[in-house]
């Protein structure tokens, strides 16, 4: 069924014609998805495991975490910094440098800039490091070398056309924590507030990005900063450097969150679209919906209808509303990527293929799965890596 | 009252905006066109595109890249880089830009200078000076990426290429480029003080400070900013960026 | 729609692209019939006084705008040289400017600390109330590169004021007839606002 008219067609919960989650508002479209006796979907019972793991915003996750700022101190010691923090200009990132500071820690921002920033994102980053007096530590790609990329993976007809810029963070995240022999990576993903991405969707590992762009690519990698398996070894097992989601210990309010930042930093919020990075944007409100099917607004809404934050109702209607998208995008999403209209136009038909149909790491992920297993208990990877990377997809539930 | 120009200059390598260090090694910055609107935001007056590679590579501008970045922006736009010939700098005005920015085809034939004020005015062109301390401890023009000595001296060549019409004089000091140690006040107050047009201080900026110092102190009627308007500090990462209008306050006598 | 008129001198891409910017439908035309046909007019212009007026009487042009500016009275923005030839002449030429408004174009005097041209970011502030500036911010600043500054012969006819060794006018008009010495679309945000409100006149 096309999710366009499926939308204009199933604007209220109760006349629509597809299985949806009792308590969040994912349906059976989503993939790997099951319902329990309640119709309550596996992918709620996975948040409220990890909520039990990790005792999130109860007393038991708050004691753990001072435990671990504690660790991130004496680690530190006699260190320029003592962690690590993934910047980008928005409200999850600019708050945990805050949060940071007030921990009583050193921390040294960290940014991957893949050549498509809105002045918004450059603005938000500035505004806040400077009001926090945090040094900033960046890796630019070559911005010819970060198209050839995207457009490998536009000719790839994949939807993951972001895996270069999530990847590239993560490996620039690690780099900047080597350099300056820092053993923790603060990261500020919530599952209560965003939700774990349901498996097959949003794949990437080093291998991926290395064959679409053997297969696509025009231009040699050299500035991109490629997490290959050895390296993600080096940095884990070697290296030992944890990657900790102060998030899944303690409570955290997005909203109020944002509202603090825009008094006191007067930071901005660039809207539910996107804007702080034009080919983010372009990914949510153009790319996904329209070849893909697939509206990542939903790991959100979801996400706030499972914690009560928002009425399954008010959820439900928001997901039926059309992504919304800047007008110049798609034009500059075909400039900079040296495309015609019909080239455009042309990949934009194509029948979309799946991640699974070029060669990746998944197979080793999942046949080393004690070892990242004991990797995530030591917070060397983040237990979701494990949860979404190291089972094979039928599996998973 | 007119306000003092400070001009983010911006260096084009290839298709890549890059920042060097004393002219050698380089960092990646980002997307010209993607930059361009970052600072159109920013509301910055005035910008400066100088293409590094192009009169080493003995080639054209890059017209296509010009005429992005120049539908782009809406300031005040100056261009450098192996600007050779009248036909060329017409085509670059044509793009959209308002000036051009000559330096190495000046040294090898002055008229030039003559040439393209002549034909659309001496506000079209900057004449650009790279100098450099000589072993001796004397400043001396250079010439080229890889800054050979032209045995000039820069207060005579400056007056040369005032005469032989330029509208404004960009003076660089090679040793002080992206160190962030502040500006050769001396050398920029003396060739100032001789000329009767316009002198851009660049080379040196390390903060607010120094661009009232080389204005205040220096004489300089307009500053070009370099590593300041594209990293977050001394020595650490890259972050586009301007000072605010808040702290240009009081800094300008 | 905006029709930016092409005489053959100047450059529009900025211009264009500033309307569209603010989501205004702007074309740049050369062809007469088209011009004869626009509902707003923007004159822009670089370079030399008789240069420009001897196009524009020569092709023809000139009769169109007339009709269109005098008769008709459609709403005209001249930008700095645009501006100057809506005024009687310059000293830069011998040519009659197009006369609609009365003031004079002459050089400005070279001084110990004034530089010719004048170049660069200056203030203006508001001569008279008039719908096209009316919502400028206070401390308006716009882009200026010229040799030649305009002095209205009657007040009235002065829309905005910049000093620059002495001052002068910096905008001038007479009923749908604007004119602006300095450049909207290199002026960013004040450009953005003053287009804007042609836009919307």
């Amino acid at each position: 069924m096309n999710m366009q008219s499926f939308k204009r067609s199933a604007a209220s919960l109760s006349s629509v014609n597809v299985k949806v989650c009792t308590r969040c508002i994912y349906d059976e479209r989503v993939s790997a998805i099951s319902f329990d006796e309640e119709g309550v979907c596996n992918y709620c019972h996975q948040i409220d495991s990890l909520v039990e793991q990790y005792g999130t915003g109860l007393d038991k996750g708050n004691s753990q975490f001072q435990d671990i700022v504690s660790e991130i101190k004496q680690a530190g010691k006699g260190k320029k910094y003592d962690c690590v923090i993934g910047v980008s200009g928005g409200t999850d990132s600019s708050y945990m440098v805050y949060l940071a500071k007030e921990w009583g820690l050193r921390p040294l921002a960290v940014h991957y800039d893949n050549t498509w920033n809105s002045a918004i994102a450059t603005q938000n980053i500035r505004k806040v490091l400077t009001a926090l007096d945090v040094d900033l530590y960046t890796h630019v790609v070559d911005n010819k070398e970060a198209d050839d990329i995207f457009r490998s993976f536009f000719f790839a007809d994949v939807a993951e056309i972001e895996a270069s810029t999530d990847l590239g963070l993560a490996e620039t995240l690690y780099r900047a924590a080597s350099k300056y022999k820092v053993k923790y990576v603060l990261e500020g993903h919530s599952f209560i507030t965003e939700g774990i991405s349901p498996v097959g969707r949003n794949y990437f590992d080093g291998k991926y990005i290395k064959s679409i762009h053997q297969k696509f690519g025009r231009r040699s990698m050299k500035s991109y900063p490629l997490m290959t398996f050895a390296n993600f070894m080096r940095w884990t097992i070697f290296g030992r450097i944890k990657k900790i989601r102060p998030f899944w210990y303690i409570d955290y309010n997005k909203e109020e969150a944002r509202s603090f930042l825009e008094e006191n930093y007067d930071w901005e919020y660039y809207g539910g679209h996107h804007l702080e990075n034009r080919m983010t944007a372009f990914f949510h409100s153009v790319y996904a919906p329209e070849k893909f099917n697939s509206d990542f607004r939903n790991n959100t809404l979801a996400a706030l209808a499972r914690n009560g934050m928002l009425s399954r109702e008010e959820a439900w209607a928001e997901y039926n509303q059309p992504p919304h998208a800047e007008p110049d995008l798609v034009e500059y999403f075909i400039k900079r990527l040296g495309l015609t209209d019909d080239e455009y136009r042309m990949v934009m038909a194509h029948p979309p293929k799946s991640w699974t149909e070029y060669p990746t790491y998944k197979k080793r992920f999942e046949m080393l799965r004690p070892i990242f297993f004991s990797l995530a208990k030591a917070n060397l990877v983040p237990m979701s890596f494990y949860l979404k990377y190291c089972f094979p997809i039928k599996e998973q539930s | 009252m007119l306000r003092t120009r400070v001009i983010p200059t911006l260096l084009l390598r290839n298709e890549s905006l890059v920042k060097t260090v004393k002219f050698g090694k380089f960092t990646y910055i980002g997307d010209p066109c993607n930059t361009v609107r970052i600072f159109n935001e920013l509301e910055v007056d005035e910008l400066m595109f100088l293409d590094i590679t192009a009169t080493k590579e003995n080639r054209e501008p890059n017209y296509a890249l010009l005429k992005d970045i120049a539908t782009e922006c809406f300031m005040p736009l100056s261009y450098g880089g192996a600007v050779r010939t009248v036909e060329q700098a017409r085509k670059i005005l044509n793009i959209g830009f308002e000036k051009v920015c000559v330096n190495s085809a000046a040294i090898d034939d002055i008229s030039l200078i003559s040439e393209i004020s002549n034909e659309f005015g001496s506000q079209a062109v900057i004449a650009s000076i790279d100098y450099k301390n000589s072993l001796l401890g004397k400043p001396v023009v250079v010439r080229g990426s890889n800054q050979k000595s032209t045995g000039k001296s820069v207060d005579a060549w400056a007056k040369e290429l005032e005469t032989a019409g330029a509208g404004e004089i960009l003076l660089t000091s090679v040793d002080r480029e992206g160190t962030w140690g502040g500006f050769d006040i001396y050398m920029i107050k003396r060739v100032s003080n001789s000329l009767s047009v316009p002198l851009i201080a660049q080379g040196g900026a390390g903060g607010v400070s120094d661009i009232g110092e080389v204005v205040n102190v220096g004489n300089a009627s307009a500053v070009a900013l370099g590593s300041l308007v594209v990293f977050q500090k001394k020595g650490m990462g890259v972050l586009v960026n301007f000072p605010n209008e808040t702290e240009f306050e009081g800094v300008f006598k | 729609m905006i029709t930016i008129v092409d005489y053959g001198l100047g450059n529009f891409g900025s211009i264009k692209n500033m309307f569209k910017r603010i989501g205004v439908a702007a074309e740049i035309q050369s062809d007469l019939d088209a011009i004869d046909q626009a509902t707003k007019i923007l004159l822009p212009g670089v370079g030399k006084f008789d240069a420009a007026m001897s196009r524009i009487n020569e092709s023809g042009l000139r009769e169109i705008l007339e009709r269109k500016a005098l008769v008709e009275k459609v709403p005209v923005l001249g930008i700095c040289l645009g501006m100057q030839l809506l005024t009687k002449g310059s000293e830069e030429g011998v040519l009659d400017g197009l006369g609609w408004i009365d003031a004079h174009a002459r050089h400005f005097q070279a001084e110990k600390n004034l530089k010719v041209p004048h170049m660069g970011w200056n203030l203006v502030k508001s001569a008279n109330p008039n719908h096209l500036i009316d919502h400028l911010p206070d401390e308006s600043r716009f882009y200026f590169v010229h040799s030649y500054y305009v002095q209205v012969a009657k007040q009235e006819n002065s829309l905005l004021k910049t000093t620059y060794g002495h001052e002068f006018d910096s905008g001038i008009v007479a009923e749908n007839i604007f004119g602006v010495q300095f450049h909207p679309e290199k002026s960013h945000k004040f450009g953005l606002a003053l287009f804007k409100q042609f836009a919307e006149l």
